[in-house]
């Protein structure tokens, strides 16, 4: 078939774009493959960072004399914690910083020119560069915290609700990143933002103490905010499965998407009458 | 003849930062968001550690005081680097891409010169961070202050060799940055939790390859609880890292190759 006829037919116009989607994302996780030393060596972070945290929650947990914490033992923990850490370090370098260079370097000028939409090519490239991080992080965080604490119990309906989280745990980054790269229209140095918001996610995000362990009181308002929705959400699950808290999640990650997809359309549209091109 | 020296670059390094700081603080706006930026940043991390502290309050004996002071030390002994000698984490780029010819060219130390070349601006909210919440770290004595600020001072110093000697290792093996800025990451990442959780192999890397006993734990047991004894290590530890991150620059300087590259410095 032809390509006009391809483009002729609905569903071929929607493959199509797909395709182009897809590729786009091929190039990127080529691109983050290549360095593999540079791979190694954020793997080696998590490493270094899980064997803190087993040390750090072995002691703790003998001390206060307990074997388990809103439902959670060491073990759990850790593999909670090795998840949440290998989830969220895959997906550096970090795109506010991407979208924050091409607004001010003017670059973004001619991305907004080419036949794709701006925001689903960066969110192409988002997951496709995530993808070679998270798979060497996972394997190695696995077989760290498999040495240092042990197995822990794993269902496949534990995994496969925790994969649906984390894929939309990752949207939801995906827009709060983009917004704070986008602020770069209206502010000179958006870094404030990232810093912030990063401390966000390490507060409320799970990723040094899981939100099982905080007060009862900090619990509740913690799993409301889009923090923990992004990565701990989907590890929380997968170390151990409760429906119900599968079905709270979702519907609280739904509501973040929503919220920061819409402010993010609202930026961008915004933003972009910001642009002018000036010949080169 | 030394001491002048000292002396000289002391003076030299001050009005280079003064100099940075002023040309940051003409875009008004972008200086106080970087500063207070970093300033609520810092913040978050003393609130993680009281959430924590709540359901565990001691660990072997150290509780939330000793974080703040942990804390305290860890912003102002980075912001002191930061701010005085931020040209250290580019070291290993300039050396890859070539770009060192610039410096040699100019009749100052050449690793001093790399070092003071650029100031972090948003350190200014670590330095207050750290000054302000060592006030909140137990019973502050005039002693106290005094040991804070020299205990500071000379662990900011062993920083700066960990960061001269990682950086240095391009000179040798190519492209190391990636693989310095992880190890430096690391060493840092120590100083973020109670000190007395580590042992066995991971306190010998404490103490080896990635030395944040030195950084983190010794210095708050000294201002906790001096100790002449333990002091003198710690200077001994300084003369150590000073002794290497010298040689290992300027052995590497010898092999450092041009990277014939035409710069236009405004």
């Amino acid at each position: 078939m032809s390509e006009v006829k391809i483009l002729q037919n609905g569903s071929g116009l929607i493959w199509y774009k797909f395709l182009k989607y897809f590729e786009i994302a091929k190039v990127n996780y080529f691109n983050s493959a290549t360095y593999f030393v540079n791979l190694i060596s954020r793997s080696a972070m998590v490493v270094i960072r899980i064997w803190i945290f087993t040390q750090l929650y072995k002691v703790s947990y003998s001390i206060a004399g307990v074997s388990e914490i809103g439902g959670l033992t060491v073990a759990m923990v850790i593999w909670n914690l090795m998840m949440t850490q290998s989830f969220q370090t895959a997906t550096k370098p970090q795109l506010s910083k991407l979208i924050d260079e091409e607004v001010k370097s003017g670059t973004l000028a001619y991305s907004v020119n080419r036949p794709y939409s701006y925001i689903l090519f960066h969110f192409s490239g988002f997951v496709g560069r995530s993808v070679p991080n998270l798979l060497i992080n996972l394997f190695i965080g696995s077989l760290v915290a498999f040495v240092l604490v042990g197995p822990i119990g794993l269902s496949w309906e534990a995994l496969a609700f925790g994969v649906i989280l984390f894929f939309f745990g990752y949207i939801l980054d995906f827009f709060v990143s983009l917004i704070i790269g986008l602020t770069a229209f209206w502010v000179e140095d958006t870094s404030a933002f990232t810093w912030i918001y990063s401390k966000g996610q390490l507060v409320f995000g799970g990723l040094i103490l899981p939100i099982a362990l905080f007060p009862d009181y900090l619990q509740k308002i913690a799993e409301l905010l889009p923090f923990s929705q992004m990565y701990y959400s989907a590890a929380r699950l997968i170390v151990h499965f409760e429906l119900s808290l599968f079905l709270q999640y979702f519907a609280t990650q739904l509501v973040w998407i929503l919220f920061f997809g819409l402010v993010a359309y609202y930026l961008f549209n915004k933003g972009i009458k910001h642009v002018s091109v000036n010949g080169g | 003849m030394f001491l002048s020296t000292v002396v000289k670059y002391i003076s030299l390094t001050w009005e280079m930062t003064k100099l940075s700081i002023l040309s940051a603080m003409e875009y008004r706006v972008s200086f106080f968001v970087q500063v207070f930026g970093m300033f609520v940043n810092d913040i978050a991390f003393i609130v993680m550690w009281l959430i924590f502290f709540q359901k565990f309050p001691s660990i072997n004996g150290w509780q939330f005081q000793d974080t703040v002071m942990l804390f305290a030390l860890t912003t102002v002994n980075f912001a002191i680097v930061m701010i005085f000698a931020r040209g250290a984490f580019e070291l290993s780029r300039t050396i890859a891409r070539g770009e060192l010819d610039y410096y040699l060219s100019f009749p100052k130390n050449v690793l001093w010169h790399v070092l003071v070349s650029k100031t972090e601006i948003s350190a200014i909210g670590d330095l207050l961070f750290g000054l302000i919440i060592f006030f909140f770290s137990g019973n502050i004595s005039l002693e106290k202050i005094g040991l804070f600020v020299v205990i500071g001072i000379l662990t900011a110093l062993i920083f700066l060799n960990f960061i001269i000697i990682t950086q240095s290792i391009t000179f040798y093996v190519g492209n190391f940055e990636e693989a310095a800025e992880q190890m430096f990451h690391a060493l840092l990442g120590f100083a973020f939790y109670p000190q007395t959780a580590f042992y066995g192999a991971l306190k010998i890397v404490m103490l080896t390859i990635i030395p944040a006993f030195f950084i983190t734990t010794l210095p708050v047991q000294l201002i906790q609880k001096f100790n002449l004894q333990l002091f003198l290590i710690l200077i001994g530890f300084w003369i150590f890292t000073t002794i290497i991150a010298t040689v290992i620059f300027k052995r590497g300087l010898r092999r450092y190759e041009s990277g014939n590259l035409i710069n236009v410095k405004m």
